[in-house]
């Protein structure tokens, strides 16, 4: 279980804080969402929570991040690395960049931790079969798409056997296929029980994947509570967070004056029609 | 601590004496006027270059014989410098690589990265930025980015990185902006005075004795033109530190060019004695038909190649040093604040804006 | 071939002592070094031959003779010297990466003792001077659709390299932090070794012939100091 208790944290040389008084629980097995309005904290949470910051980045942080109830603030970042392992939107950055195969870039991060060479090699199988990219094993990083070079990132970060995963946006460079790989991939996940932090703008994902959802903005959390309660709820419009694509459905037919059974029904054969959640 | 520093310096008087007995030969030709013309002597530079080089390798060692870590070396090597310096090594194999190979034009544009990485990292991390550009550049990167000769040169890099670490930590290259013209027209003139003076020196060192630029009775048509074209370029190189220095109000324009023609004078007489003796002046770039020239003009090898350094890289270092300084006025603040040495090229009005800071709560302010 | 990797590792000095050797060695080569050997050495040989044709100081048997600029005998002799100098050393390294792939020294390199980091950054700036070739030909491609003039006159070129150059430099610029943090997620900062999945092969009698090279180079170096090879033409 990771918690972040009463958590504040102001970026190096920024004036303001980036986040204020976050309480925040992400318990084993279960999927968390995040939303918000660009710029409310959503990537500074993520950062808070793996680690980085202040680790990695400097700024000053108040309040405690735990892991398992052990505070964490004196543990060096590669300590972090193998309890929580964080995934960014921008694939081609997520890359080590000194690897020439897709192989040798998802061990990156086990032999970083110098993991002994055969686990590290089963590791790696590991994530790229959990991913369906062992077909890609022999191919140079570089020279993959977009959506593959995501999955490959996401998979470096299995390989690390993280018990924690934290993914900053992973979709946003990626096309609606490349989506449902992630999705699917975070779904398979969450069902073997790692816990995973997705903060997201496309609610339509976490509709179909968080089982909680918590609102942040101008950096502290509005409302959190389970995800179809708070995707539903109208507040979000108001702190910049478009709803899913099934509650504005839902709500374009009840503001045309449908009947509720002839609402539900529309809502269902549309989001059947449209393939969204 | 202290132990390190004497090894080290013992190591390069070591080195130096050794360097000099071996190949220096002070004994023959030295003219007292340029003090660099007896092949001996020209080496001078590059020897003491090789065993600052070695130096540092005895004080690395050392340090790791004490504590067993590189501690004081490593400080300078985070995670950002070590993402910083690849990108820095591309930038200079592929610019150098473009204006070399394909601009024919007498300079390098080489050391961009090198410099980036060390006003930004430290003298060491920019030492070894332009070391390993030059070693990669001829026996790692493939065809058509691969220079036969850049290795050859590694240790002027290298010293070209340490000169950049130092200016960067002096905080030479901290914007300035918006200063009264009373302190600008200081700068400007410190900066031309010492340019003016350097100019002057080589002048009269090196080039007055083996020819005149319009001399009246030199019926060399090379070399009136030759001559006009230096005027021509240092008089647009005039005009456009004025206009920089008055239309920005930015005072670190100073110090860029000065620091620029003090990195290019240590290259030059480096570099000279590598070119001379290594490639007979040739080195397929640029360059190469001002050596030409100046051997033309009567100069031997070594004389000439020097001539035509403390021509070209001056110059080049100012270019190189003004982008670097555009390109560190482009990037964030924040950016800059996190590497090793970046707090020193803030400007004076940040450390201001950090005191106005709205404290985050305190431990015991914050509610739970 | 493992010798040529590390005893590729030869300073300026050296390689002109080798110079005198390896053209001999390197005689019996075939094509594909040869053919890029000469590509590469062209450009430095033309310079070469032009500069010492025409300009050698003192040159006192004039050749020709072509306005202000004569070319001489002695001149030419002295070019011919240079240009076996620029074949031994560009035939040394063309040798060195037709046989050595990048990949392979540095995993060697790291192997025998050299730090993860330096592995790092020799291995990243190997695959980042393509990577950005590419990039900046996309941005090329990019501001010549919104009317950039790339051809032209000198001064028009000098112009148009600076919004190619500065997005380059600035993205990648940009991207650091992000690689930064990527990086030391994936215990990148952790100290000491790291697990290595392979290495290249290393024989026994490629460490004698590497030994062999290594103890070459100084022997011909005191042996040029001290003059006893000046009975080499």
């Amino acid at each position: 279980m990771l918690t972040l208790e009463a958590v504040s944290y102001r970026y190096a040389g920024a004036r303001r804080a980036a986040l204020r008084d976050v309480d925040l629980e992400l318990r084993d097995g279960e999927v968390l969402g995040i939303v918000g309005a660009s710029e409310a904290g959503k990537t500074t949470l993520a950062l808070v929570a793996s680690g980085l910051a202040p680790r990695a980045i400097g700024g000053t942080l108040r309040g405690v991040v735990r892991i398992d109830g052990r505070d964490v603030a004196a543990a060096p970042m590669h300590e972090m690395a193998a309890q929580v392992a964080i995934g960014f939107q921008n694939p081609a950055t997520q890359l080590s960049g000194v690897t020439e195969t897709v192989f040798e870039e998802v061990a990156f991060g086990p032999m970083n931790l110098a993991v002994p060479r055969n686990e590290v090699i089963g590791r790696t199988w590991d994530a790229l079969a959990s991913l369906r990219i062992e077909p890609l094993a022999e191919r140079h990083p570089a020279r993959l798409s977009g959506g593959q070079q995501q999955l490959v990132a996401i998979a470096g970060l299995l390989a690390l056997r993280p018990r924690h995963l934290v993914l900053d946006e992973p979709t946003a460079q990626l096309d609606p296929a490349g989506t449902d790989l992630v999705a699917e991939a975070l779904s398979h996940l969450s069902a073997r029980g790692a816990s995973i932090c997705v903060t997201e703008q496309k609610t339509d994902l976490l509709a179909g994947l968080a089982t909680r959802v918590a609102v942040i903005d101008a950096g502290a959390i509005a409302f959190s509570g389970p995800a179809d309660e708070v995707l539903a709820d109208p507040r979000l419009a108001d702190l910049g967070v478009a709803a899913p694509s099934a509650v504005r459905l839902y709500r374009v037919a009840d503001a045309a004056g449908l009947s509720p059974v002839a609402r539900d029904r529309l809502t269902a054969a549309l989001a059947e029609e449209l393939d969204v959640r | 601590m202290i132990v390190r520093w004497i090894a080290a310096l013992v190591a390069f008087l070591v080195v130096a004496g050794v360097g000099l007995v071996a190949f220096g030969n002070f004994s023959t030709g030295i003219d007292p006027g340029s003090f660099f013309d007896s092949e001996g002597a020209n080496s001078f530079a590059l020897i003491l270059a090789v065993a600052l080089v070695l130096a540092f390798f005895v004080y690395a060692v050392v340090e790791y014989l004490q504590t067993g870590s590189f501690a004081s070396i490593s400080r300078q090597f985070d995670t950002r410098t070590i993402v910083l310096m690849p990108l820095a090594i591309a930038f200079n194999i592929i610019l150098g690589q473009a204006v070399g190979a394909a601009l024919k034009i007498p300079i390098y544009l080489d050391s961009i990265g090198t410099i980036l990485v060390g006003a930004l990292a430290g003298p060491i991390p920019g030492a070894l930025t332009g070391f390993l550009s030059n070693i990669l550049w001829t026996y790692v990167v493939p065809p058509p980015f691969n220079s036969g000769i850049a290795a050859a040169f590694a240790v002027v890099a290298a010293v070209i990185g340490i000169l950049a670490g130092l200016f960067g930590r002096a905080g030479w290259l901290r914007p300035r902006p918006d200063r009264p013209m009373r302190d600008l027209f200081a700068g400007g003139v410190v900066a031309l005075a010492v340019v003016g003076f350097l100019a002057y020196y080589a002048y009269t060192r090196f080039y007055g004795t083996t020819f005149e630029f319009f001399n009246p009775d030199n019926t060399d048509l090379l070399f009136s033109l030759l001559g006009w074209l230096i005027l021509l370029l240092f008089v647009a190189f005039v005009v456009g530190f004025i206009g920089l220095l008055f239309v920005r109000r930015d005072l670190t324009v100073a110090y860029v060019v000065i620091a620029g023609v003090i990195t290019g004078s240590v290259a030059a007489l480096i570099s000279a004695p590598i070119a001379a003796n290594v490639f007979s002046g040739v080195t397929g770039a640029g360059t190469d038909f001002l050596v030409a020239a100046f051997r033309q003009a009567g100069s031997d090898i070594q004389t000439a190649t020097l001539q035509q350094g403390l021509l070209s890289d001056p110059v080049d270092k100012m270019v190189t040093f003004f982008t670097v300084y555009l390109i560190l006025n482009a990037m964030a603040r924040r950016t800059k604040a996190r590497f090793p040495q970046g707090e020193r090229l803030l400007d004076d009005g940040d450390d201001e804006v950090l005191d106005d800071l709205e404290t985050p709560p305190s431990p015991q302010g914050a509610p739970a | 071939m493992a010798a040529v990797a590390v005893g590729g590792f030869v300073g300026p000095l050296l390689l002109v002592a080798l110079g005198v050797v390896l053209p001999a060695v390197l005689a019996g080569v075939i094509g594909q070094l040869a053919r890029l050997t000469l590509l590469l050495s062209l450009p430095i040989a033309i310079s070469a031959v032009l500069v010492n044709v025409f300009f050698f100081p003192g040159g006192e048997t004039v050749l020709l003779r072509l306005g202000p600029i004569t070319a001489t005998a002695e001149g030419l002799v002295f070019a011919l010297e240079i240009l076996v100098r620029i074949l031994a050393i560009s035939g040394a390294i063309t040798l060195f990466y037709l046989t050595t792939r990048p990949a392979e020294l540095v995993v060697d390199l790291e192997r025998r003792g050299v730090s993860p980091r330096v592995a790092f950054v020799a291995s990243a700036s190997v695959q980042t001077v393509p990577a950005m070739v590419e990039r900046a030909g996309q941005i090329t491609a990019a501001q010549r659709a919104r009317g950039l003039d790339t051809e032209g006159s000198a001064w028009r070129r000098v112009r148009g390299i600076v919004p190619i150059v500065g997005p380059v430099i600035l993205g990648a610029i940009g991207e650091v932090e992000e690689r930064t943090m990527a990086l030391e997620a994936r215990g990148f900062t952790r100290p000491g070794r790291r697990t290595l999945l392979w290495w290249p092969p290393d024989s026994a009698w490629e460490r004698v012939l590497r030994w062999a090279v290594a103890l070459a180079v100084p022997v011909l170096i005191v042996a040029r100091v001290a003059g006893w090879l000046t009975w080499l033409p």
